[in-house]
Formats: C-alpha cells, sequence, structure tokens
C-alpha cells in the first residue's frame, strides 16, 4: 500500500503529483485498479502506508466548512511579480537572489518552505538591492514618494510616504505604532556625518528594506476571526483580497481591491465574484492559469533549445487561452480540441500543414493528434535515457490527469538502468521484463500501456513510424488505458479520459492544491467534490468556475492547522 | 584508435600561483581579538566536507576499462585507489591536481557502508548502514553514521560538520559556512527533493542546512563588515552597518506582537523566521574582522554566473550543450576562496561544500570539453551510460580529477597563507567524498562494477590538524567511511569516537 503524497522520496516530491482520487471516479478505480496503483483517499494520514479505510470507502462524505492555511512565504515568482507591481522593480531579482522554491509540483506549497540561514542573509540582500534601484533611479522615487521633502527633516513628507507606501506594501491598513515605527528611521536622514552623503530619501530606503524583510509583506498570514465552529476563522476584507489576489494574479492586490476589501464588498459572495470576474479580465489571470498548467502537467523546463521551448510555449498558451479566456466553453475541450496554435517552424516541426500568415491556428485533420496531449510541451516532459519513456509517460498520465499515486519501485530495482533485452531488441521487446516478470507487471501494466500509445510521438512531440534509427523496430502505438479501453495516439487518449471521467476530476483536485498552496489531504476529499459539482453544472467552464470557488464560504474562511 | 591518454592535470595552475602574498606577522589576531591562542601556536582547528555527487567509476565498467571517442581502452591508473599502499605511492588520474600537495593529504580506500545482501526490507538495514535503494539510501550512513531506512535523500542525525560547529558554536561570527556550487537540479521535470542537503545539526527534515548557492551572497555576507583602513570609508561603513541593524531591529521588534496573533502551526514557522533575522542582527553587530596579516578583505566576485536551464535531453548521449550548467567551476572556485579566507580571519571553523548534487544532473559537457574529451552526458548518466563514444572508466575519473581540483585549490591557499610557525593548512582537517564507490550494486546486492554501490569508497583527508598523517594510501578492509570522517573530526579537536552508528577511526591515520 502506498502512503500519501511522499515529499522525501526519491520518487515523491518533484515526480508524483499531489493526488487522490475524488468520489466521481472512486468506485470506478477501486475496481479497476491493480494492486499497485492506489488513490490518496485510501491511505491513512498519519504516513504510515497502513490503510484505515478498505479500497472502495470513502471519509467525510460532508465537505469540512473550511480548509486548513498556514502562513505561506510569497515565491520568488509572487515577490517579483510585487516588488514589480509595488515599487516597479521588474528585474525579476528575487529569482536571481534568492534561493529557488521547491517544486511539488507546485512552486506554492507553503509546508515545503522552512527559513533557513542562507534565506534570510539572501533576503537582506534583496531587500537592499531593490530599494537601492528604486532609490537610485529619480523618476521612479518619486513616482514611488507622494510628496516632495523640504529637507532631510522633513517629518510630514516622511509619515506621508508610510502612510501611502506600507498599506499597499502589508496589504492592510497600518496602525499609528507602525507609522511611529518607522519613522524613527529618518535619523538616517538627518545625521549629519561629513562622510557619508545621506538625504531625506535615505530613511525612506530604510523604510523600504524594513517592509521588504518583513514576515507580515514576505509571508501571507491569515488569522481571520473566530466563528461559531470550533477551529475555523472568518477572514476580513484584506486577508480575502490577498487570497484573491496571489489566486488569480500572483502579485499583490492593486488598489482597487484594496478599496473594495475596505468597502466590505469582499465580504459578501456577489463582490467577491465582482471582483474576480474584474480581476480574471487582466492578463495578469492568463498569466496565473498558464503557469498552473505548465506546472502540473510538468512542461515548466524543457530539455531543448529555447526557440522549440518558446514555440512549444506559444502553442499550449495559445490553446489554454482560448478555451479558459477567448472563447470560454467546456474546459474538457482542452484535451481534445480539434485545431491547434502553430507558426511556420513549428509546423514543420510538426509535419502538419502551416498557417496562413506565418502564424495562426491549423486543424489537426485526422493526424491523430487532439488537444494538449500532443503538444509538444506535454509530449516533452518526462522523457528518460535520451528517449521518450513509456513508464514515465504513463506515470505522468496517471498521477497528473488520473490524480493516482504509483509506488516508489522496490528498493532493488535500479530505475537507472535503461531496460534491455536481447541483443538488437526493439524497444518494446527490451520492455518486455516490465508486463512479464511478476514483481513488476504488478505495477508496470498499470503505466507502460498507456506510455506505449503514445510512442509513435518522439520527445519532441514529432510523429515517428519507428524506433529512432531502427526502422525494423516498427511502432504501433496501441495503448491501452487499463480499466479503460485501448487507444491509439494522443487524441483517442486524450478522449477516453475525458468519456471516463479523470479530467474533470483531477484537474479540480490539482487545480484546489494549487488554490490553497499544499496537497490536498484525504479528507478533503469532499471539498473537490463541491468544486466538481460545481464545475460539471456549468459545463466545465474554467472562468465561471474559478469565480464560484472565489465566491463561495470556502474562500472566505480557514480551519486553523492542526500540529 | 591508438590512445594513450596522459593523466594530464587539470587546470593546470591549480598547485601553483594561487598563493596570497601578503606580509606574515608575528602575531596574528583573529576577529575576536583572541591573541593568545595564536601566540601560542594553538590556532583554531578548522574542519571542511567538500563533497562531489558521483561514483568513482563506470557501470559495468572494471576499474581498468573504458571507451573514449568510441575506442575500447584498457589502462591502468585511472581508478582513484593507487595500486600501492603507504607513502610514495603512484598518483592517480582524479589525484593529479593533487601532485603537488601529496605529502599534505592521506587517501583511504576500499571502504563500504554495511547493507544486508539478504533481505532488502527497512528492518533489515544494519546499524550504520544503507537502505537498499542507493539513490537516497546511501546518505544517512555516508554523512551522518546513522542507518538510512527508506530512499530519502536525508540523513537521521547530525552530519560531521555539525559535530563540530557545536563544538565552537559562539566562537566565531559565523557557526558554519554551508555552500553549494550546483544550483538546480538540471533534469526536467524534476526538482532536488532533498538531494540538495549535505549538512545536518540533527537528523531529519527540521535539521537541515539550507545551503547558500550563491556566491556573490555568501561573500557580502562575509566581507562586507570589514573595517576599512580609510577613515571616510570607516564612516560609510558604520553608518551603513548602524542603518541595517536598524531595520533588522524594527522587524525583530515585530516577534511578540506577531506571534501573539497567529496558531501554533504558524508561529513555529515564523520563529524560525524572526530566530534567523535576530542571529543575522548579531552577526552583523559582531566585532567587525579586522584586515590584519594574512586575513584580508577579498575582492568582490561580481555578479552570480547565471543560472544554466534544464539539460537539452532526457538522459545520457543527447545532450546539446548550452544547458545544464551554471559554471559550476567558477563558483566552486570563489567559494574555496571564501572559505580559505573565512578560516584564515577566524569567520568560522567550519564549512561545507557540496560541489554537485547527489544524484547530480548537472552537465559535463563543458568541463570535459575543457579537459579535451567532451562527453554528452550530464554527470549521473555519465556514471551509468556515458554517451555512446565515451563512457567507463576514464571520463568518470576526469569529472572526479574535477572535483579534486576544487578541493586542491582551498588546500593549497590554505597552505599558502602561514599561521604562527607553519601554514593555516596545519590547522585543518579537509574530507572529500563522494557519493558513492565503484562495488556491488547496493539495489539488487550482487551486480558488481556498478555506481549504485556503497561498496569499494574512497575519501580524501587533507591537512594537518591534530597531527593526522598524511602522505599515504590506507587501503582498509572494508572499513565504513565514517570513520574516516571520525578520523578527521578527531583530527579537528574532536574527543568523542562515533558519529550516529558508527565507532573508531581509521588508525594509520592518527598521529
Amino acid at each position: 500500500m502506498v502512503v500519501k503524497q511522499d515529499r522525501r522520496g526519491f520518487r515523491g516530491g518533484a515526480l508524483v503529483a499531489r493526488a487522490f482520487v475524488t468520489l466521481a471516479v472512486i468506485t470506478f478505480v477501486a475496481v479497476s485498479m491493480g494492486a499497485c496503483v492506489s488513490s490518496l483517499i485510501e491511505a491513512n494520514d498519519d504516513g504510515s502506508g497502513t490503510p484505515t479505510r478498505p479500497p472502495g470507502t470513502v471519509g467525510p462524505v460532508t465537505a469540512d466548512f473550511a480548509s486548513e492555511s498556514g502562513a505561506r512565504r510569497l515565491t520568488n515568482h509572487e515577490l517579483d511579480n510585487t516588488v514589480r507591481d509595488l515599487l516597479g522593480d521588474d528585474r525579476r531579482p528575487a529569482t536571481t537572489v534568492l534561493l529557488a522554491d521547491q517544486f511539488a509540483p507546485f512552486d506554492n506549497d507553503y509546508p515545503t518552505q522552512m527559513a533557513s540561514e542562507a534565506l534570510i542573509t539572501s533576503l537582506e540582500i534583496f531587500a537592499t538591492d531593490v530599494a537601492g534601484s528604486v532609490f537610485a533611479d529619480t523618476a521612479r522615487r518619486d513616482a514611488l514618494v507622494p510628496c516632495a521633502p523640504t529637507g532631510p527633516d522633513d517629518t510630514a513628507c516622511f509619515r506621508a510616504f508610510i502612510e501611502d507606501f506600507a498599506p499597499k506594501a502589508f496589504r492592510r491598513p497600518i496602525t499609528e505604532e507602525e507609522v511611529t515605527a518607522y519613522l524613527a528611521l529618518q535619523a538616517f536622514s538627518v545625521e549629519d556625518i561629513a562622510e557619508v552623503d545621506n538625504d531625506f530619501y535615505t530613511g525612506i530606503e530604510l523604510v523600504v528594506r524594513a517592509i521588504l524583510m518583513d514576515p507580515e509583506f514576505l509571508y501571507r498570514i491569515e488569522v481571520g476571526t473566530p466563528t461559531e465552529r470550533d477551529g475555523v476563522f472568518a477572514l476580513d476584507g484584506y486577508e480575502v483580497a490577498s487570497r484573491m489576489s496571489y489566486f488569480l494574479w500572483a502579485t499583490t492586490p492593486d488598489a482597487a481591491l484594496l478599496a473594495e476589501a475596505a468597502s466590505g464588498d469582499l465580504d459578501t459572495a456577489d463582490g467577491r465574484r465582482a471582483a474576480a470576474t474584474r480581476m480574471l479580465s487582466d492578463p495578469r489571470a492568463q498569466g496565473q492559469i498558464r503557469r498552473f498548467h505548465t506546472m502540473w502537467l510538468g512542461y515548466r523546463v524543457l530539455p531543448h533549445d529555447t526557440d522549440l521551448v518558446a514555440n512549444f510555449e506559444m502553442e499550449t498558451g495559445a490553446l489554454i487561452d482560448r478555451v479558459v479566456f477567448e472563447e470560454p466553453q467546456d474546459y474538457l475541450n482542452l484535451f481534445n480540441f480539434d485545431e491547434t496554435y502553430l507558426n511556420t517552424a513549428l509546423a514543420t516541426h510538426y509535419g502538419l500543414p502551416a498557417p496562413d500568415g506565418g502564424e495562426g491556428w491549423v486543424p489537426y485533420g485526422d493526424s491523430g493528434r487532439a488537444g494538449i496531449l500532443s503538444h509538444g510541451t506535454v509530449l516533452s516532459a518526462f522523457a528518460k535515457f535520451a528517449d521518450t519513456s513509456p513508464t514515465q509517460r504513463g506515470i505522468l498520465i496517471r498521477s497528473r490527469l488520473m490524480c493516482q499515486q504509483i509506488p516508489s519501485p522496490p528498493p532493488t530495482v535500479d530505475v537507472d538502468a535503461e531496460p534491455v533485452g536481447a541483443e538488437g531488441a526493439c524497444k518494446y521487446e527490451r520492455y518486455a521484463a516490465h508486463r512479464e516478470r511478476s514483481g513488476c507487471a504488478g505495477c508496470h501494466n498499470e503505466m507502460d500501456p498507456i506510455g506505449f500509445g503514445l510512442e509513435n510521438y518522439d520527445m519532441a512531440g514529432r510523429f515517428r513510424e519507428h524506433d529512432d534509427g531502427r526502422p525494423e523496430c516498427v511502432i504501433t502505438g496501441d495503448g491501452n488505458l487499463p480499466g479503460g479501453g485501448t487507444f491509439n495516439g494522443p487524441a483517442e487518449l486524450g478522449q477516453q479520459l475525458v468519456d471516463q471521467g479523470y479530467i474533470e476530476s483531477c484537474v479540480m483536485e490539482q487545480f484546489y492544491s494549487f488554490a490553497i498552496g499544499r496537497s490536498a489531504k484525504g479528507v478533503e476529499a469532499a471539498a473537490v467534490e463541491e468544486l466538481l459539482a460545481e464545475f460539471t453544472s456549468s459545463g466545465h467552464d474554467f472562468t465561471s468556475l474559478i469565480t464560484s470557488f472565489v465566491a463561495s464560504p470556502r474562500f472566505a474562511h480557514r480551519r486553523e492547522e492542526a500540529l | 584508435m591508438a590512445l594513450k591518454l596522459n593523466r594530464r592535470t587539470f587546470l593546470v595552475g591549480v598547485g601553483g600561483g594561487v598563493a596570497v602574498s601578503l606580509p606574515v606577522l608575528d602575531c596574528m589576531l583573529d576577529d575576536n581579538g583572541n591573541r593568545a591562542e595564536a601566540q601560542t601556536g594553538s590556532a583554531p582547528s578548522r574542519y571542511a566536507v567538500l563533497f562531489g555527487g558521483q561514483a568513482l567509476g563506470g557501470d559495468n565498467w572494471a576499474e581498468d576499462n573504458y571507451m573514449v571517442g568510441g575506442a575500447r581502452t584498457t589502462e591502468t591508473g585511472h581508478f582513484i585507489a593507487p595500486a600501492e599502499t603507504g607513502a610514495g605511492y603512484t598518483m592517480t588520474t582524479p589525484l593529479e591536481p593533487l601532485a603537488m600537495l601529496r605529502d599534505d593529504f592521506s587517501i583511504v580506500t576500499n571502504m563500504a557502508i554495511p547493507f544486508n545482501a539478504s533481505d532488502a526490507s527497512a528492518g533489515a538495514v544494519p546499524a550504520g548502514g544503507a537502505y537498499r535503494d542507493f539513490h537516497g539510501g546511501g546518505k544517512s550512513p555516508l554523512l551522518s553514521g546513522t542507518r538510512s531506512t527508506e530512499a530519502s535523500f536525508s540523513c537521521n542525525g547530525p552530519t560531521s560538520d555539525q559535530v563540530i560547529a557545536d563544538m565552537h558554536d559562539g566562537d566565531t561570527t559565523f557557526r558554519h559556512l554551508v555552500m553549494r556550487a550546483q544550483v538546480p537540479f538540471y533534469l526536467s521535470g524534476y526538482d532536488h527533493s532533498g538531494r540538495q542537503y549535505l549538512s545536518y545539526r540533527t537528523g531529519g527534515r527540521s535539521g537541515r542546512i539550507e545551503a547558500q548557492t550563491s556566491p556573490r551572497n555568501a561573500y557580502l555576507s562575509l566581507f562586507t563588515g570589514f573595517v576599512p583602513d580609510d577613515g571616510a570609508a570607516a564612516a560609510r561603513l558604520d553608518f551603513e552597518l548602524r542603518a541595517r541593524r536598524s531595520v533588522l531591529d524594527l522587524v525583530s521588534a515585530k516577534r511578540d506582537r506577531v506571534l501573539a496573533r497567529v496558531g501554533r502551526a504558524d508561529q513555529i514557522r515564523l520563529e524560525r523566521h524572526f530566530d534567523e533575522i535576530r542571529a543575522l542582527e548579531l552577526r552583523i553587530a559582531s566585532i567587525p574582522p579586522i584586515a590584519t596579516g594574512e586575513c584580508q578583505m577579498l575582492p568582490d566576485p561580481g555578479a552570480d554566473p547565471s543560472v544554466g536551464s534544464d539539460n537539452s535531453g532526457a538522459g545520457s548521449g543527447d545532450i546539446t550543450g548550452g544547458t545544464g550548467y551554471s559554471n559550476e567551476h567558477d563558483r566552486a572556485r570563489v567559494m574555496c576562496d571564501l572559505i580559505h579566507m573565512a578560516f584564515v580571519c577566524d569567520l568560522t571553523r567550519v564549512a561545507t561544500l557540496q560541489i554537485t548534487a547527489f544524484q547530480s544532473h548537472m552537465s559535463v559537457l563543458p568541463v570535459s570539453t575543457d579537459f579535451g574529451y567532451p562527453a554528452y552526458a550530464d554527470l549521473h548518466e555519465l556514471g551509468h551510460n556515458g554517451d555512446t563514444n565515451n563512457r567507463g572508466q576514464f571520463h568518470v575519473s576526469m569529472m572526479l580529477q574535477w572535483h579534486i581540483s576544487h578541493y586542491a585549490y582551498l588546500m593549497q591557499k590554505l597552505k599558502d597563507t602561514p599561521e604562527g610557525a607553519g601554514s593555516v593548512l596545519d590547522n585543518s582537517a579537509l574530507v572529500f567524498t563522494t557519493e558513492a564507490g565503484h562495488g556491488r550494486q547496493l539495489n539488487d546486492g550482487s551486480s558488481p562494477n556498478a555506481t549504485h554501490s556503497v561498496e569499494n569508497m574512497a575519501m580524501l583527508l587533507g591537512g594537518h590538524a591534530g597531527g593526522l598523517v598524511t602522505g599515504q594510501h590506507v587501503r582498509t578492509s572494508g572499513a565504513h567511511p565514517v570513520q574516516a570522517l571520525i578520523t578527521a573530526m578527531q583530527a579537528a579537536g574532536y574527543t568523542g569516537d562515533s558519529l550516529g552508528e558508527v565507532t573508531g577511526n581509521i588508525p594509520e591515520l592518527m598521529g
């Protein structure tokens, strides 16, 4: 039996998706799965791997009213966006100066975060660097400071800056006590030392530095007020505003959103719905939804040259934009869309017809391709041994699109050794041990047949008739989705995953994890089920789902974390 | 292809030309002004561990076998263990950078971490032993002497460097330097997931120590506090240091108010953040280092080399270059410069440098091109499969030589820096270790010549602290590698005789 998401293990963390299967498919899965694949919902939350419930039964059927939340540090991506929007710094300094975030598979997984000496050392350098860049640039400085100081000791202007900047940075109103504390830094403006070239802005710059290092800036700390439900707290308008902003935009709230927090608009479902609708029309929302997909489907960084990667990202981004934003429609069409956005180079790469005018939508026709699973982005992900890996692709589909947990292979298997077969054996034969040897077959038969159904597409998404450089090794492209049926190629696989209900439930689970910033827990199946019901009733309209989620009571409450 | 490979020294100049030519003072001050220690000749001992995320040989290739440029070759002298034991052994390919330093280190070979060959279950792992899934399973016993019971890249007890750091806690401004030269994991779709930690203060997740990966950040944190000679510059520095402390004070002052508002789980998270803020404040407030004698402010290393993207390929043989590398060479060199001067100035007495991560997927193409035999693989695949035309012992040894060149660089700098009647190296114990040996495969317990092996392991112990015996090749009969660590720890003043579940040292090296 499999433990839930294992952040520690070799194949845990980055590889295995946050995974459990929701109610919609649980019965089906329980019947169809072999001994290998499991869903998190069966697993014991204590991590022991001992199931607390027999397979096929579920935990609480009533969703908890609120989701657990803890203080989460802004990711480097969020921090870069935040200093861009607050201070006009578009150099992406957090990514440059700070330690890299861990991707599990989302970068906003707050239980993976831990403050360290290296982090704090780097944060001070980051704060000094960012503040320094603002005040080295007169135009940016003057845009930030809302008054013209009469001299180093202009306390009114110093105070005006604090009162203007600090609430924006802290995403909430500030107290007089806080203002007073920052005013003390004006001492560095007025201090008269011959060798030091200090002025009014010296102290202002220190205020910025202090705020950039402040946990109330660096973390989103949610407190709320107690409700009649034990352990459940109602978030205040500002806490909701931050949730919305980092969820929909990956950055700090804008003035309009903070005003809506102040007015109490965000305390109501309608108010949140209206705000979310406005925010979704901002390009930053498009960027965020694209980014969710890059992390979820594992194509965040691709093993190709930059031109090809840029083309792949353009293609997949265009499809996501079209399905979610531009021509809002059934989100599941993402997996069976019958045309794709190409430029001439990418059309040539795929061997598809060139688009008119050098760039545009091209019909897939009877190419065997349809939807995002046909894109170079997804087909590039999870390769191994310098080629596609049917096993890894099977894991990708199982873990990320079916939200199932694949256990680590037994320790005695060396997963770094390429499958070998008889001298000159074709790839399919080299994988024979996986499907024939007892102890291997139980799991590999749940993964490899999926990957072999995509085998006609190489690790750069090009169609191929045979193994690379081996014309005698003809690839049939026949695959099997265990419990589903046979398929051949990404179009048929995508359709099967849609038809069997995997995509709609699994994307909700992934989306939930991304929204709350941590893996969903087994007991949260019902919460995901809520989302799924909403998603289904809206005809799988993704933005409608988002606005409904933001409007829901869950979004405006939190549960205190259990230790 | 008639190829008789020279065991050429990679990176000529490693041995020479790096000396810091500074006046030797009779009396050396450390940053605490602790005159007595230096005057009596009992300078503090220093301890460092440098790590390379690779094995000692190639999968399925015997120690003498390899293929370069498509030609299979058999040639001795490339495997790290010398043919002869004792003094005067013939240097091997990986050791070439240490040719000029052969009397300053010893090599310990034929070590092994125990495992249960007949039972791969967690409960069957012997004391100090390895869980039978190599990657992950070998880490805890190698670094902490504590058995692993799962394939996770963790340690179940404190690592040797942290035991030494505990001895010196509070004596220096920096408890330790923990740095890593390799930045990303480089394997598309994956993340380090624990492979990036080398130092653990205690076992488990909460005890791991995040490494600084930015040479520039490490430099700034170590060397911005130096008091300049120039009075005006000193005044400006004083102003800046006061400003930094005031800023941090403001943040620290919020501690109680913030913690009082949040639940226990958030308190734990945020306490850690506030604790580190406070620690930074204390470091800034400590007596500023004074450049004197050999202790000198280092020049600014400038911006960090740009961080490379993930490998342009999925495994062996298909890396096309331009990716998978963030100039780890220069990064490691700067980090060695920092360790050297931090030791000289007594800013710290303990350092770890993870040159490459566990199971490192750094592209070897740039480095192997530099040494004249390009291999289109990452470091991990180089051990397993190489590329189509290059595999086996030679390339593995050349990458090992590259790792050791950094160790040699640090050692030479410490040797060239006078201290008391000798050099800083006389008061240092420096360890180099790799992730793996080259013996039976740990996973299946039987396949020979495997990279996934905790057998046939080697460590280098350098420096003369504690009278460490150097100039020797000690071929053990299967000593635990942690016994070599304990030897270095004892040389650095450790009075215990165990680390984790492993007891004892390498007696031949105890002076």
